[in-house]
């Protein structure tokens, strides 16, 4: 096991990996910008490093300032937790070159991976099923109409190089395709220096099912079941689940099967997660493959008692996995929801602030992730992640009434300061989603209706939004 | 030449020159060091001018002439009274050691003198104070995390000394990131104070690295 790990990120997934690093003995090191100070993580570490400005360009994503840093507390690994440069091949390598283990997949696969078009080809040709459509670029317009045509509307047109909910535009008709897919290719160019796109048939009321993998560097790999993330908005995910319900057990091991072959295939190494959309005739279709610890980790472990991030430091440090597949056993109900700093009534605006109350709700079966406090100031400058409240019960219908009652006890409170709880009691309340039977349609079915008790205060509302890209936030 | 306690010129060997009461002006004070106190209320310097491969033989007269004239322009911007320097041409040495008490310089503070140590990195370094910031006090900071640098390179003159006075976007060190050396300019008019940090040392960003009075 490696004796001193840098965490190169901030927020509740520091304080995790932190937590993690301590479990195991591992002394602990963090990088920090100017505006988190004052967190938690820079407090529990053993040592800080003050690495940039407020400016996540010139701190979090600087990899030059993150380097040295790691040469100043002489660690041997990089942890990279999620966002930021954790899915950053030229990272990976940077570290690697200074001597550094990156904690997540080698380079070469990670780069291959992070390309959408390139994991959709790979994936094929692991015997994947990918939703119909193009497998490589799209150069023009009209081959673009060209593809379209021939797997029916509504599609999408996605960026190679985009990534979590970015860099996507849905096109319902023919005659909006061209404007889409020139409006894509910039958008692409401008966000991530890369203008290639690809279309694929868009699934409209589809579920979002994803397969939570670990694989170690000596060729074993086990799946630890599935997570249903189709409560999203804007591509942003804001309750998931394990394991995904109202799907046959038959169709859940497939598609778990069917992950585990293709991360194999592709070389991964680490934890990771496929992520599938699944029609309603159960037909799954791979969308994406995501190379690092997910924010929706949490309900994995709860279902099957394995702490993913004991496991990435231990397949970090060259130890063969400790599970077999037989062994992995999935136990009960984990269902998380995402506590964001966000107003859902004024369209999910970030809404900063200081917290002058801020009480996590506790109890049997109840885990919150977070790095706020009272007194916390949550600031301008990343994301309005502020915590995590994930239950456990043996049943779906006890799970969701225990993060109905850990969310009545959640008390935040500041100035401004506005979180996305109400809107969660609202998917909780919904008799679709309470049965089961919900899709990636949910929110902007609840959107479009009245919120209950809205009527006697009407506020405004942003009309739900049809297009995936307009959003900059970004979902992990 | 100022007499003080050991002020005896001698020459010890042929290339190797004791020359009695000269100075130098180069301090760098560390009351937290004070294990690095070499002579007991007396400072000293080490010059090495030339590396080790320079042979004395050949160029002995030469290197001992130059050693001179370094021991002669430490002499002339001295602030205090010399006690001993020691020259030696192969491979050259330039020793300098005098007493701190009668070091006037008003931005010293008198109470770390006297147990300031001197341990001098360049020929001809320039002083530096290292002591914690004082807070609120106007300091040029580091830009990035690295590795902090007095000077340009190696044994080259060090960008600023206490007591001088630095323009806006003046040079006062480099932060060596990922072998790259950015450079650190001052973001304003203003009079040195204290260099906070030791020469090779990793900082973080926005520590502060030089203090001015600003002007």
């Amino acid at each position: 096991m490696f004796e001193t790990v840098l965490i190169a990120n901030r927020g509740e997934i520091a304080l995790r990996v932190l937590r993690a690093c301590k479990e195991l003995g591992v002394r602990t090191a963090v990088v920090y910008s100017a505006a988190d100070a004052d967190s938690a993580a820079v407090r529990l570490a053993d040592q800080a490093v003050r690495i940039g400005p407020a400016s996540s360009r010139r701190s979090y994503l600087n990899a030059a300032a993150i380097m040295e840093a790691a040469r100043q507390v002489g660690a041997q690994a990089v942890h990279p937790g999620y966002g930021f440069l954790s899915e950053d091949a030229d990272f990976a390598e940077i570290c690697a070159d200074n001597g550094l283990t990156f904690i997540g997949p080698p380079p070469a696969v990670m780069a291959a991976l992070a390309d959408k078009s390139s994991a959709r080809a790979l994936m094929s040709r692991a015997g994947l099923p990918l939703s119909p459509g193009s497998v490589a670029p799209v150069p023009t317009a009209a081959a673009a109409a060209e593809v379209a045509e021939a797997v029916g509307y509504p599609v999408i047109v996605k960026a190679a190089a985009g990534g979590g909910g970015r860099g996507m535009t849905v096109v319902r008709t023919p005659g909006e395709l061209r404007r889409a897919y020139t409006r894509t290719r910039a958008a692409a160019q401008a966000a991530f220096g890369d203008d290639r796109v690809y279309v694929e048939r868009y699934l409209t009321d589809a579920r979002h099912v994803e397969v939570q993998v670990l694989c170690d560097a000596h060729g074993n790999g086990v799946h630890l079941g599935t997570r249903d993330c189709s409560v999203q908005r804007r591509h942003q995910k804001l309750v998931e689940e394990a394991p995904a319900p109202a799907l046959s057990a038959a169709v859940l091991d497939t598609i778990a099967e069917t992950a585990l072959r293709g991360a194999l295939q592709v070389g991964f190494v680490g934890a990771g997660t496929l992520e599938f959309l699944v029609d309603a005739e159960e037909k799954f279709h791979f969308l994406e493959i995501n190379c690092r610890i997910q924010v929706e980790h949490p309900v994995t472990e709860m279902v099957t008692g394995i702490d993913l991030v004991h496991e990435q430091l231990h397949v970090a440090a060259g130890v063969p996995l400790r599970w077999r597949q037989e062994e992995i056993r999935l136990h009960g109900v984990a269902v998380e929801c995402r506590v964001n700093t966000e107003d859902p009534e004024r369209g999910f605006a970030p809404t900063p602030g200081r917290l002058e109350r801020f009480t996590p709700p506790g109890g049997p079966f109840t885990r919150v992730d977070t790095h706020a406090s009272a007194g916390y100031l949550v600031g301008p400058w990343y994301d309005s992640l502020l915590a995590k409240v994930i239950v456990w019960a043996p049943d779906r219908e006890l799970a969701l009434n225990r993060l109905e009652r850990a969310l009545d006890e959640f008390d935040i409170a500041g100035p401004g300061v506005h979180t996305t709880i109400p809107f969660v009691r609202r998917v909780l309340d919904d008799a679709a989603f309470r049965k089961g039977r919900y899709t990636t349609g949910l929110v902007d079915r609840l959107l479009a209706a009245p919120a209950r008790g809205s009527a006697a205060t009407p506020a405004p509302r942003t009309a739900p939004a049809a297009d995936p890209d307009a959003t900059h936030r970004r979902t992990r | 030449m100022t007499a003080g306690e050991g002020a005896v010129s001698t020459v010890e060997a042929s290339d190797d020159v004791g020359v009695g009461g000269a100075a130098s002006d180069d301090v760098r004070v560390d009351g937290a060091r004070s294990d690095d106190v070499r002579v007991g209320g007396a400072r000293s310097e080490d010059v090495r001018v030339g590396g080790p491969s320079d042979e004395a033989g050949v160029g002995g007269e030469d290197a001992l002439a130059g050693l001179r004239r370094q021991a002669q322009h430490l002499i002339a911007e001295l602030a205090g009274p010399v006690r001993r320097i020691r020259l030696r041409s192969g491979p050259a040495v330039l020793e300098v050691e005098w007493h701190p008490d009668e070091v006037t310089r008003p931005d010293l503070p008198a109470a770390r003198s006297e147990l300031a140590p001197a341990v001098v990195p360049a020929p001809g370094a320039p002083p530096a104070v290292i002591r914690p910031p004082v807070p609120g006090r106007a300091a040029v900071r580091a830009p990035i995390v690295g590795t902090f640098y007095r000077a340009p390179e190696p044994g080259a003159r060090p960008f600023v000394a206490v007591g001088d006075l630095v323009r806006p976007g003046q040079p006062v060190a480099i932060v060596e990131a990922m072998k790259l050396m950015n450079e650190v300019t001052a973001d304003r008019a203003g009079r040195v104070v204290a260099v906070l940090v030791e020469d090779g040392q990793p900082v973080e960003y926005d520590q502060p690295l030089v203090e001015l009075d600003p002007a």
